[in-house]
């Protein structure tokens, strides 16, 4: 809870019941009391009390949550009625937001009894959670000095780590619970409410306040990336602008001046283009080679455009996808992990072709369809007026339609992609899972589910061409309406007033066929509009991402590291509430081999990608060489760290490159020498191409050992001082492993090795064992200790050996 | 390959015998396996539920008495009533027993347990939609829920909302708080236009 946004009254309150702001040293806000009603309430934490503020829950008031949560969310009526509710913190043993489905609860155990103290939505999660953090380390401090002050021995801490630098520090026990206070620091740094309308961001992580948002600016932007092709873009406008001249000429060609000044015998107008009396025939000729002229000079221009639109596009298009893709790899793991932008990447590569097309598709004719209505509408005018106010009663019909009906069409447009991909994402189910819809013969409920989707397509399909024809029905119906009554008075102005001729006639007519196009295009271009704006913005979300794990400015080069590993009071999780590794402290000898145990999801391989920095821990650090990770260079801690994880992954490319992928510099003695150590050589050597087989989503199919043996080979190839392990062996067979295990004990000299594996026999060269469980370090030593210890390990192990056994291997 | 899990009991065995003397033993086996499978009923004659002081519900089942137990509904969406399991409340919970049917415990245990089940399963029920807002990749939501007003926010892509059945929805906002629709044709015909973006 930011400091500047606890509420006066609810810190009045508190003062009344002896906490002065001063004393607090974490606050959270709640939403919810222990019936799960939603109310206002508020935690907060002092060195001595936790206080409970609550108001009476009521339904009447709205509740923000995020997107809609302001700044304001915390002004409360000054009337507003609360309860306070303080534990002294001597009687609180224990402090727990527990994670429910959708929501979460604070507990406190109280004399032996555990208390729901408030409910919060998820809205308050992390800083609940942080309340609950620190509430655990002033504990922690307060009973360390209570056992100092009780007994004068200071060899260990209540966590009963070993003894850890904390008695040399010069910090008194003072400054260090002071140092835990949270309440008024780091405002600045976190700051989740956009600076404009002070509304929360709907994603901390992406920075972008979607209602402040200016479209404007987008636009700008997007325009930036078409500089570089200025001259084309002249070149392309004055194209524009000429067809739409020699658009808005023809009807004039075509009606006054062919039937009215040539076909009509008119003299005067031969003479000024000094053509002589009655040489009709030659006027005729001349109009029909203008218009001809006119016509391929349209069909010319038309083609130079297409290219020169084409060009610009497919630049722009480049240019767009490049720095996309550029920051994408940047980016770290977390953000792909998360669900909303796992599913934005695949949207924005096609955003980037729907942004362009906007751009050189729309944007010109904005102006010059803009100008053609009405420079159509002046000419007609100045034709006839009595016409044309007809033409001005019928285009706001027109209008109306597109605004009405199109809107329409785009919902159906949205339904048919999402039966589309219910039917594709059905067809490719099947195709991926055919063996087990064969294997339990349920080809049949299949096709009816098939059917099912099919048909919901088709639907969509069929409603969207009959919106289609309403408004196409109801567009040349209208225009049909307009030029039969155009004709009409036509017709009446020519033979009864005999106010103009047949030529202005049809020319007028012609005009009323120029304007169709541009009022359908106006119609259509807001949504165009606000869809590629949209589109830009996501891409640019993309391009503006940064990364959570980021360099230091001036990082440290590691030059022939020793490859030392220490954790220090390492917290990590996912998500903030639910840890999975605890205060882990843990090192690791240079050269030595670690061996790490534990159930799956004990936090295994969250700690060994905490040691490669693919995340960052959120408490406690991890040294290399006794240099925090965090000021390493990414260039020297890739080189120094390479990894076998348990997902391998082979990219489109030949084996000696999916080997060498780290070091495409290396000799194919390197590569062969590599794959041999990994027992890949005989099995690559097997394959029709060797070395130069095609792997990869496009190339050969791999078994799971045999991608394995690939990536060992890999990470042997890149030749790190720390090689991490992480259930490098588990899907080879017996044999291989066992062939493996005689590169891994060759491997490992010189080399410190982290190894996670479930069969305890890959093992079997580890110094040094530790058991995981849930997220805590159970069991620690050597092979022989943790045998004589009888604990998780021994059991483990006599139960690989009895599954030996069983199958009569031992 | 072994379940870390499996021995936690610390059955096989027991740490108490050294290495290699043991037989690997099929009976025993199959009497874990059994164990394992076996599922364990409650009812108002065998346990015994009671609200606790600080908002939570004890259990009594013969001989074990647990001061506080979790109540976690089996098929949350499709079946709430029936097949409760009852668990340890501890962070590596462990299923104690099941109700089959929350009419085979008294009325009172049935109240007791579904205010925990309400409290674990807390999702605002929307009753009228005020309006609905796509920009940016998020929709806004103002809608009235069966616990007043609520304004949240989610986001477009990926799986925010989730058709449980033809009808039924449950929508998760950014911070995966929910909300649900139970059915969407009890809702007025603007209403789903609104909505008509996500049917």
């Amino acid at each position: 809870m930011k400091k500047d946004l606890f509420p006066k009254q609810v810190l009045k309150l508190l003062k009344e019941n002896g906490i002065e702001e001063d004393d607090i040293f974490a606050a959270s806000a709640t939403d919810m009391n222990t019936d799960c009603l939603y109310a206002d309430g508020f935690a907060v934490l002092t060195l001595k009390s936790l206080a409970i503020v609550m108001s009476a829950p009521d339904d009447k008031e709205i509740r923000s949550f995020k997107g809609y949560m302001s700044k304001d969310s915390f002004v409360f009526p000054e009337d507003k009625e609360w309860t306070v509710k303080i534990y002294d913190l001597k009687s609180v043993e224990r402090l727990k937001a527990e994670p429910q489905v959708a929501c979460s609860v604070l507990t406190a155990d109280v004399d032996g009894v555990t208390y729901r103290l408030s409910a919060f939505s998820n809205l308050y999660k992390r800083e609940m959670h942080t309340l609950v953090r620190t509430f655990d380390k002033i504990s922690m401090e307060l009973k360390a000095a209570e056992k100092l002050e009780g007994k004068e021995s200071f060899g260990k801490d209540v966590s009963g780590k070993p003894e850890t630098e904390k008695p040399e520090s010069s910090e008194s026990k003072e400054e260090r619970i002071q140092k835990l206070k949270v309440y008024g620091k780091d405002d600045d740094k976190k700051d989740e409410y956009c600076p404009t309308c002070g509304m929360m961001y709907p994603d901390k992580s992406r920075k972008v306040c979607p209602r402040c948002m200016d479209r404007g600016s987008i636009f700008r932007r997007v325009l930036g990336y078409f500089k570089p092709y200025k001259a084309r873009i002249a070149v392309l406008f004055l194209c524009y602008i000429l067809t739409s001249a020699l658009n808005l000429v023809w009807p004039y060609l075509n009606g006054t001046v062919l039937y009215d000044k040539v076909l009509a015998k008119n003299n005067e107008f031969l003479a000024k283009f000094g053509i002589e009396d009655g040489k009709y025939i030659t006027a005729l000729l001349m109009v029909v080679l203008t218009m001809l002229m006119a016509r391929v000079t349209l069909i010319v221009i038309g083609m130079i455009q297409g290219v020169i639109a084409a060009r610009i596009v497919t630049g722009v298009v480049r240019d767009m996808k490049k720095s996309i893709f550029g920051n994408m790899g940047k980016l770290s793991i977390s953000f792909f992990r998360s669900r909303q932008t796992g599913s934005l990447m695949t949207r924005v590569m096609s955003d980037a072709d729907r942004v362009t097309g906007f751009f050189i598709d729309g944007c010109p004719y904005i102006l010059i369809n803009g100008l053609t209505i009405i420079v159509s509408l002046c000419f007609m005018f100045s034709i006839k007026w009595q016409m044309t106010l007809m033409v001005l009663v019928v285009m706001p019909f027109i209008m109306l339609i597109g605004l009405k009906l199109r809107p329409k069409i785009w919902t159906q447009f949205g339904h048919r992609h999402r039966a589309e991909r219910a039917v594709n994402s059905q067809v490719n189910d099947n195709l991926t899972g055919a063996r087990v819809v064969k294997a339990f013969g349920q080809e049949n409920r299949e096709t009816t589910r098939f059917e099912k989707n099919n048909l919901r397509l088709r639907d969509a399909e069929m409603s969207i061409v009959g919106t289609q024809n309403l408004v196409r029905g109801s567009y040349s119906g209208i225009f049909e309406i307009l030029n039969i009554s155009v004709w009409l008075i036509g017709v009446y102005l020519i033979m009864v007033t005999h106010e103009i001729e047949l030529g202005i006639m049809i020319t007028f007519v012609g005009y009323i066929g120029q304007l169709q196009g541009p009022i359908n295009f106006f119609s259509r271009v807001f949504h165009w509009w606000s869809d590629s704006m949209n589109s830009a913005q996501r891409m640019f979300e993309i391009i503006d991402s940064v990364p959570e794990i980021q360099e230091a400015e001036n990082p440290i080069e590691l030059e022939n590291p020793e490859g030392k590993i220490e954790l220090k009071n390492v917290s990590f999780g996912y998500e903030v509430n639910r840890p999975v590794l605890k205060e882990l402290d843990l090192t690791i000898k240079e050269g030595s081999m670690l061996g790490i145990v534990g159930r799956s999801g004990a936090g295994k391989t969250t700690l060994v990608n905490l040691i490669s920095r693919m995340y960052d821990p959120q408490e406690g650090e991890i040294l290399i060489d006794g240099k925090n990770i965090k000021d390493l260079s990414f260039k020297s801690l890739r080189r120094n760290v390479a990894m076998v994880s348990q997902e391998t992954y082979i990219f489109m490319g030949t084996v000696e490159e999916n080997i060498a992928y780290a070091n495409p510099e290396a000799s194919h003695a390197d590569v062969i020498r590599a794959a041999k150590l990994a027992s890949a050589h005989e099995f690559i050597m097997r394959m029709p191409d060797g070395y130069d087989t095609r792997i990869g989503s496009s190339g050969r199919e791999l078994s799971g050992g045999e991608k394995q043996r690939i990536s060992i080979a890999r990470a042997i190839l890149s030749n790190p001082k720390i090689l991490i392990l992480d259930e490098a062996t588990a899907s080879v067979d017996t044999e291989t492993e066992r062939d493996i295990q005689k590169s891994i004990s060759y491997l490992i000299k010189g080399r410190t090795t982290i190894s996670i594996a479930h069969r305890l026999s890959t093992l079997k060269d580890a110094d040094y064992l530790m058991v995981i469980d849930n997220g805590k370090i159970t069991e620690r030593g050597t092979h022989k200790e943790l045998e004589a210890l009888k604990g998780t390990y021994f059991k483990l192990m006599e139960l690989q050996r009895k599954a030996l056994a069983l199958k009569g291997i031992e | 390959m072994a379940n870390f899990g499996g021995f936690r009991g610390g059955r096989p065995g027991g740490p108490g015998k050294p290495f290699g003397e043991e037989e690997f033993n099929l009976e025993q086996m199959e009497k874990e396996t059994e164990e394992m499978l076996k599922m364990r009923f409650l009812d108002k004659k065998n346990a015994e539920f009671k609200a606790t002081g600080g908002g939570f519900v004890s259990l009594k089942v013969g001989d074990e008495e647990y001061a506080r137990v979790q109540v976690v509904r089996m098929f949350p969406f499709t079946d709430p009533d029936h097949y409760i399991s009852i668990r340890t409340s501890d962070e590596n919970s462990k299923e104690i027993g099941i109700i089959k049917d929350l009419k085979d415990v008294s009325k009172e245990t049935a109240e007791l347990l579904i205010s925990q089940m309400n409290l674990r399963y807390f999702t605002p029920v929307i009753t009228k939609i005020i309006n609905i807002k796509d920009e940016y990749g998020y929709a806004y939501f103002d809608v009235v829920t069966d616990r007043g007003q609520c304004r949240f926010t989610i986001n477009m892509g990926g799986s925010s909302v989730v058709h449980l059945t033809e009808t039924r929805i449950l929508i998760s906002d950014v911070d995966e708080n929910r909300f649900e629709i139970p059915d969407v044709m009890k809702l007025s015909a603007g209403e789903r236009k609104k909505l008509d973006l996500f049917l």
